[in-house]
């Protein structure tokens, strides 16, 4: 045979290889049936659409508003002829006819209400044209907590139904936890600010704004800027992003914090500043050093004290920051600090110490909390120490 | 020479460190100036830190030494340390400042999640760091016995101790203006005597100055072999010395990093003009040298040979002043470095005073090496610590930021494999098992031609064989080692 | 019904959608064209110059290059990366914050 033969069978080898794969793939993958749908995947869009019709009311918790509004939509899904929904206390819609029967379903529904089981029961009625003979309960339960019941009615006993009352029970439940989350998730916000509120005492926005007001008319430059310098600090403060800041940050607030109180103390109060630049990318827990300063300037200027230095520093210990908060006040007995950091101060001075010494063991571990010197009359030394890099820390 | 000026110029240099290093600091501010206390390091200060620590014993005395035994050849140990720097710039500054890392463990537990590849990458950056601390020690015993006579190992004990005291006792707090002002004073401490050296050499009527082709035992074959070998080594290498990963901390941001770089590049570009000029003279004014070994010592003895008299003295102990100023930074600055990692890593709670134990641990086994292990030229050593690095940091860094696919177990591998296997072969030159003639020793002396393709090529094939192990974290790491701080402070600003 | 909340792509890259990772991606693939393209540079003449020195064979000419010339295009590279990587972030930043080109 010539080359040009062998050539012709290679070439028709390749194509009769290149044809069949290209049959098996069409053949591997299956013909659909009809472009436009099959009746069974009509009834599907039905059932999905008349289910998502339903589910807004629903975001917003089991309430009779929600329910009623709710309650067509969740019977035709199930085609009963009657549909109740109730909380734990009462009927909160009937759908349906038949709605005498409403009167005695809380007694029948006792039983869901207490085991979280579904139930059957005859529903016993005095007028014999009453279509509705039988009925299943299911609870609707978030949390393992009972929240209420689906009673579905039918004119006699019916597995699909209940089967079916079940599963849609078990969607209404899924809504109401939804409902849940976007509560809880409100709440955490909410008790976000509060705490970062609880920070900056009212006194000191009060007295601050009094410093301010006392400005207005003697220095109305200095008005304006101690009014930015509040205006900035309390936007850091009440940021609502991240647990985290780096000390260029924090101290930026610090020193804000400070002018403003300078404003109202004047004189009395005179700080330093020691800060190594090197540890000012150092990123650490938002908002954990101006307790501390605000500690310090309370304990300063405590009493009959005439003036009150305070020193901070912020140093460079090789793979650590350490930030010092030193002032000459009142000091504290030791014993009484002792009990605050152990939480058993009550709600006095020491919750702002107990705050910064806990968060900072959560962060970095329990060799990392305050460390406090101070005796009566002494001052207040606090040192904080804060690792240069800790997985999961990134300053923003 | 008068030894008592030299003496002088050293003790200076050394008082000077110690209090730039202890009172920087201490001149207290008030808050009305608290704009000025909280300013970020600007880069061109950072750069000129990162340049004073960088240019170590190896660049004062090594550079010259070399050029003035082995011809200019060996310029590229110079073009090498700083294009190391343009290698980081575009591959590494920005994103790893993003990373948040202090140190090299840092990144890797940062980025890969795991607590093994954290414990394996301390384990090399001790064992490089304390390659390159060597030379140190021993640049300074060298410095001190043709100053002073005294003993080999009376310099190396004094540079550890003075390192030792002012880090444990907290003495290098204003790290940053400490390295400055080294910078400076090493850039003075060559560019006076050179400019009289110059002009001396004029005043003798420019005689030629001739290389011969002379090349030492220690690269004496396959010298192309050993200049791609040096060339790898100090490009890719620079990325991963201990050092040079922590300077960037300071840095308040991934835009200053890289700006940072460009002057850092700039700045020892302008010292590196310097060595090669005492190199050349060298050659010409004490050609004794060439054969008599102790060719370090060029820098320190050309300014009284050329000179002589009372300039030539002053001249000199200028030059043994800056000369010990690179000991010091240097020294200080990777022990502070390899210090942070032991207390993190390997002592098993934390403390200030764990600190100064690691401190102490930090130099006193480069100490004993230094004084064990036979002299090996200084430019020379420094090259191993660099093939180190360039094989096992360099593929973990460039991988780390521009890979998403790298897995722990690949870092493993390639840290292993390409780390291990440099430090390997620079163990068995250092001990002089395989002695030069021939590719055995060429191989081994010159590792990072093969080590950093191995390195790079094991932490490759293994991450894409352990895909399951892709640390779940990685987009994050990602987003932010790249995402420009424009997009991540504006907003809540 | 509550209207949708509008995603802005800034959240999306914070939250890690597989759209902010495509925006996160399409920055790191310019940047390390940057980079490559000045590390290509520095590789293709610092690669090639030990062969040309060793085919010259001439001191002066390895002095010349290596003392003095090699340092000012370093720096010169150096400082186009920074400018090209920096343009690229900025063009980024308006890129995900929707801003028009200036």
């Amino acid at each position: 045979m010539t080359g040009a033969g062998y050539a012709v069978i290679v070439v028709l080898a390749l194509l009769l290889f290149g044809g069949g794969l290209l049959l098996g793939r069409r053949t591997a993958r299956p013909l659909r049936t009809s472009d436009v749908g099959t009746p069974v995947e009509h009834a599907t869009f039905e059932t999905l659409h008349t289910a998502s019709l339903a589910a807004p009311p629903l975001r917003a918790g089991l309430t009779e508003d929600s329910a009623r509004r709710s309650a067509r939509r969740l019977r035709s899904l199930l085609g009963t002829e009657a549909l109740c929904l109730t909380d734990r206390d009462g009927v909160l819609v009937w759908d349906g006819e038949g709605d005498h029967h409403g009167r005695h379903v809380m007694e029948q529904v006792a039983g869901v209400l207490e085991t979280g089981r579904d139930t059957a029961f005859r529903s016993d009625c005095d007028d014999l044209d009453c279509p509705l003979k039988w009925a299943v309960a299911v609870p609707l339960t978030v949390d393992h907590r009972v929240l209420g019941t689906l009673v579905a009615y039918a004119p006699r006993e019916s597995a699909v139904l209940a089967r079916a009352a079940g599963e849609v029970a078990r969607w209404v439940c899924v809504q109401l936890e939804l409902a849940e989350l976007d509560r809880s998730r409100t709440q955490l916000i909410e008790a976000e600010i509060r705490a970062l509120r609880a920070q900056i005492s009212p006194h000191f926005i009060f007295n601050s704004l009094a410093a301010i007001a006392s400005f207005v008319r003697t220095d109305p430059e200095q008005a304006r800027e101690l009014l930015l310098e509040f205006a900035d600090f309390t936007r850091y403060s009440f940021r609502s992003h991240g647990d985290f800041t780096t000390l260029a940050d924090e101290l930026h607030s610090i020193d804000q914090y400070l002018a403003l109180v300078r404003a109202r103390f004047g004189e009395r109060l005179s700080v330093t500043l020691q800060v190594a630049p090197e540890v000012l990318p150092v990123a650490l827990p938002f908002l954990c050093l101006q307790p501390l300063v605000e500690n310090a300037v309370k304990h300063g200027l405590e009493g009959a004290v005439t003036s009150s230095r305070i020193t901070i520093s912020a140093l460079d210990a090789g793979s650590e920051a350490e930030v010092v908060i030193e002032d000459d006040g009142t000091g504290m007995d030791p014993q009484r600090l002792r009990h605050i950091l152990r939480g058993e101060g009550g709600r006095s001075t020491g919750i702002g110490l107990l705050n910064v010494d806990e968060r900072l063991r959560q962060v970095y571990g329990d060799e990392y909390g305050l460390v406090i010197e101070t005796g009566i009359g002494a001052g207040m030394r606090i040192t904080v120490r804060l690792p240069k890099y800790r997985a999961g820390v990134h300053g923003s | 020479m008068s030894r008592t000026y030299a003496v002088t110029a050293v003790a200076v240099v050394v008082l000077a460190t110690v209090l730039v290093g202890g009172f920087g600091l201490r001149i207290s501010r008030t808050t009305s100036d608290f704009y000025v206390a909280s300013r970020t390091v600007r880069p061109r200060l950072n750069a000129a830190a990162i340049s004073g620590e960088y240019l170590s014993a190896a660049s004062f005395l090594g550079i010259a030494g070399l050029v003035l035994v082995h011809g200019p050849d060996m310029l590229w140990y110079p073009v090498g340390y700083t294009a190391g720097y343009l290698v980081l710039l575009v591959f590494v500054a920005a994103p790893l400042r993003r990373s948040g890392a202090y140190t090299l463990p840092d990144f890797a537990e940062g980025r890969l999640e795991s607590r093994q590849v954290r414990r394996l990458v301390s384990v090399l950056v001790v064992g490089a760091g304390w390659l390159y601390l060597v030379p140190q020690l021993q640049g300074a015993g060298l410095t001190l016995k043709i100053l002073t006579g005294a003993p080999g190992w009376l310099g190396d004990v004094l540079v550890a101790s003075v390192v030792v005291l002012a880090v444990a006792a907290g003495g290098m707090r204003s790290i940053t203006f400490v390295q400055v002002f080294q910078y400076w004073l090493k850039l003075t401490a060559l560019l006076v005597p050179a400019i009289f050296l110059v002009l001396a050499w004029q005043g003798d009527g420019s005689p030629r100055i001739t290389f011969d082709e002379h090349l030492s035992a220690f690269r004496a074959d396959h010298p192309l072999y050993a200049t791609y070998g040096l060339i790898i080594a100090t490009f890719l290498g620079t990325m991963g010395l201990p050092h040079v990963v922590v300077r960037f901390y300071t840095s308040p941001n991934g835009r200053d990093a890289r700006r940072t770089t460009v002057a850092v590049l700039a700045l020892i570009g302008v010292f590196y003009l310097l060595p090669p000029v005492y190199g050349a003279l060298g050659r010409l004014y004490a050609p004794e040298l060439i054969h008599g070994g102790d060719a370090d010592a060029a820098v320190l003895l050309l300014p009284g040979r050329v000179i002589g008299g009372l300039g030539g003295d002053l001249l000199g102990a200028l030059v043994a002043g800056g000369a010990f100023a690179a000991f010091l930074s240097t020294a200080s600055g990777l022990t502070m470095a390899v210090a942070g990692v032991i207390t993190q890593d390997v002592l098993p709670s934390r403390g200030v005073r764990h600190f100064r134990l690691a401190t102490v641990l930090a130099i006193s086994v480069p100490l004993a090496g230094s004084l064990m292990v036979s002299r090996v030229p200084v430019a020379d050593s420094v090259g191993m610590a660099f093939a180190v690095s360039a094989s096992s940091f360099c593929p973990l860094l460039v991988l780390g930021i521009w890979w998403r696919r790298l897995t722990p177990p690949g870092a493993v591998a390639g840290l292993l494999l390409g780390g291990g296997s440099a430090l390997l072969s620079v163990a068995i030159t250092v001990s002089g098992a395989v002695r030069p003639p021939g590719w055995p020793h060429a191989l081994l002396a010159w590792p990072a031609v093969w080590s950093v393709p191995v390195g790079f090529l094991a932490m490759i094939l293994v991450s894409l064989a352990t895909q399951s192990r892709i640390p779940p974290g990685t987009n994050a790491a990602m987003t932010r080692f790249h995402l420009p701080e424009a997009l991540t402070t504006g907003r809540h600003r | 019904m509550r209207p949708l909340p509008r995603y802005r792509t800034q959240s999306e890259i914070d939250e890690q959608t597989a759209l902010g990772g495509a925006y996160v991606r399409s920055l790191m693939r310019g940047q390390l064209r940057a980079g490559l393209t000045a590390f290509a540079v520095l590789a293709a003449v610092v690669g090639t110059l030990p062969l040309v020195f060793e085919a010259l064979h001439s001191s002066a000419v390895v002095w010349a290059v290596l003392g003095f010339a090699a340092y000012p295009p370093l720096t010169l590279l150096a400082w186009w990366y920074v400018r090209r990587a920096e343009r690229n972030e900025r063009d980024f930043a308006r890129l995900v914050e929707g801003r028009p080109a200036p």
